[in-house]
Order: structure tokens, then sequence, then C-alpha cells
């Protein structure tokens, strides 16, 4: 019960910021704001139900920098490849077992990689993740693991080994 | 010309400069597995750069605020599009390109 | 500022309308497919520049909105449009 009301309690207050950007803080429509925030909140509990993740902002601060660096670095290399006279490109799929549990965690994963350049998801299964790779002569591994130390600290889950 | 000009134009030439290079990318590159890596990531860069860019010409706070939230947005919907369309070609059976000849696994 | 803000969305246009080759030539259907992912990017970009030039505030809306209608057509064309025999004989 405490952990609905948290949930409904968080959720409606994303909700509310989200919609307040978008009217740009205008307060005369507030009842199509509330109406809009109260069927997002109900779509909301449909797709994601409320559950067991806690989320830790010292955790979604250190995932964030961690992800704007990586996406950085990776961006220019990828940007050199595709400008320079000989691409020398070498991809490769890789099989990757995430030690992260199940379900937001493992999606949240998933879209972190593809948005990393030079690695790619191309499919995620009940237990294994398919990356595909620029370069293969650079580790995946190490990445993936330490992307999933952060997503771990961010939503306060356990790392299987 | 003051500094919030010169850092919004330095960073909107430098998206402008990632949009080139992903579209390049999307020329050169020998499959489709590699053109949406150039494309979902490079272009995303760029996008990142011109919102930057333009939080500095920004009039008032809440305009910054809406261009980050169309900027996070387009981001998670760059990782969607390019995760479903990565897989599906795989489900397709369209075959990576390699380097060299490979078994692939 | 405004000149350069112009001159960039051309060049942002530029590149956009040479990538489309890419999109016409194919050769598979998941390199058309690019077509979804090079609009919700350099199209979003392209019209955030407009809304700057212009100082028509409201197409930041329109950015928004091309960017969701982007992972609609996105989840669209991948999901139902381009399936496999068996999928199709397993949904219909």
């Amino acid at each position: 019960m405490i952990l609905i009301l948290r949930t409904t309690l968080w959720r409606s207050m994303f909700f509310t910021g989200v919609w307040w950007i978008l009217i740009q803080g205008k307060t005369d429509t507030w009842f199509v704001g509330l109406i809009s925030i109260s069927l997002a909140l109900v779509t909301s509990f449909i797709l994601l139900p409320p559950n067991q993740y806690r989320f830790s902002f010292s955790g979604f601060a250190h995932f964030l920098i961690y992800f704007f660096a990586s996406s950085l670095k990776g961006g220019i290399a990828v940007a050199w490849m595709a400008i320079r006279p000989n691409p020398d490109l070498h991809p490769n799929i890789y099989k990757i077992t995430p030690r992260l549990p199940e379900g937001l965690g493992r999606v949240i994963l998933a879209n972190t990689i593809n948005l990393l350049p030079g690695s790619l998801s191309v499919e995620l299964t009940s237990s294994n993740l398919y990356v595909h790779v620029l370069d293969e002569r650079q580790s995946i591994e190490t990445e993936v693991r330490s992307i999933e130390e952060k997503i771990a600290h961010m939503l306060r889950l356990e790392l299987k080994n | 010309m003051n500094i919030l000009e010169l850092c919004s134009i330095v960073f909107l030439v430098v998206g402008a400069i990632f949009f080139l290079a992903g579209t390049i990318g999307l020329l050169r590159f020998p499959d489709v597995y590699t053109r949406l890596q150039a494309l979902a990531k490079v272009d995303n860069l760029g996008l990142g750069f011109t919102s930057i860019g333009l939080l500095f010409q920004a009039p008032e706070l809440m305009i910054a605020m809406k261009i980050i939230l169309i900027w996070l947005l387009t981001l998670v919907a760059s990782s969607t599009i390019s995760f479903l369309i990565a897989r599906r070609a795989m489900k397709r059976g369209v075959i990576p390109w390699r380097a060299k000849e490979h078994i692939i696994e | 500022m405004n000149s350069l803000n112009q001159l960039l969305a051309v060049f942002i246009l530029a590149t956009l309308s040479i990538a489309l080759v890419r999109v016409a030539r194919g050769p598979t259907t998941a390199d058309r497919l690019l077509a979804a992912l090079l609009f919700s990017t350099s199209g979003v970009a392209i019209l955030l520049l407009l809304a700057f030039i212009e100082e028509t505030l409201i197409l930041l809306d329109v950015a928004l909105i091309f960017s969701l209608l982007a992972v609609i057509s996105g989840v669209v064309f991948a999901q139902r449009a381009w399936r496999t025999k068996e999928e199709k004989n397993e949904y219909s």
C-alpha cells in the first residue's frame, strides 16, 4: 500500500513537471493538464506496475556523467571513422550475459548501449544480449560491465555474478 | 559579440559537423548495422550539440527546459527505433558485413 | 547570430537530403527504415533552429511531435509492416 502511494506520488510529480515544461509555465489550461496527468499516470501503471525499484539520484547523476562522457568520446571516434579516407571497420557481434536482473534494468542497458557510439544492441533475449560493435579490437565487455554497475547503482539493484 | 553568442556559435557549428559526418557514414558504411550506428549515434551527438548551442540563445528558462525535453525524447526515440530496426534485420537474416572472412556465430 | 542559424539550418537540410539517397537506394528494407531515424534527429534539429530564426516558438512543439511520430512510424514499420512470412501467418 505504501509502495503504491509512494509510486503514485513520485510519478505524478514527474508528469506534472513534464506537463509544466510542455505548456511553458502557463496556468490557464490547468484542467487539461489535470486530465493529461491522470491519463499518463494510469497508462504508466498499466505499462510498468508499481515495483521494488528504488531510484537513486546520486546514482542517476553518476550514470548521466558517464553516459555523456562516453557518448562524446565514442561519437568522435565513429564520426572520424566515417570521414577518414579508409574507414577501417571491423564489425562483429558479441553475446553478453547481463548481470542485471531481468526487467527495467536490462531494457535501460540495451538502450544505453544503443546510444553509446560504436555499439548497437541487436537482440535481447531472456538470458543474453547481442551487441554489434564497429571495432572488434576494442573490448565491449568491460564497457558493458561498467554501464551495468552504473544502472545497478541508479535503480539499487543487485548484480548477479 | 559576447561570450554567450560565441559559445552558441561553437556548439552549433560542431553539431553541424557531426550531422555531416553522420550523413557521410550513412552513405559509406557497408551494411545496415554499421549505417544504423552512424545515424543513431553521430546524428544524436549532432542534435545534442545543436540543442546546447540553442540553449545559449534561449530567451527564457522555460524554453531552455523545453529544448532539453525535446532532446531527451529524441534520444529515447532514436535508441528505440535503432534497436527495433537492428533486431528486425537480424530476424530477417540480414548478414552483418565483416572485414575479413569469418564464420558468424 | 540569426544568419548563422539560417546557414546551419540550410546546411543540415542539405545533409538530410543527401542522406535520403541512401534511403532511396536501399538495398534492404532496413536501409529504408533509416528515414524514420533521419527525421527524428536531423528533422528535429532543423525545426529547433527554425524556431529561433523565425522566433515562432510554436515550432518547438512541432519538433516534439516529429520525434513522437518518428517513434510511432519506426515501431509500426519494424513490428508490423516488415514481418517474415511465418510471422504473418502467426498473426493473421
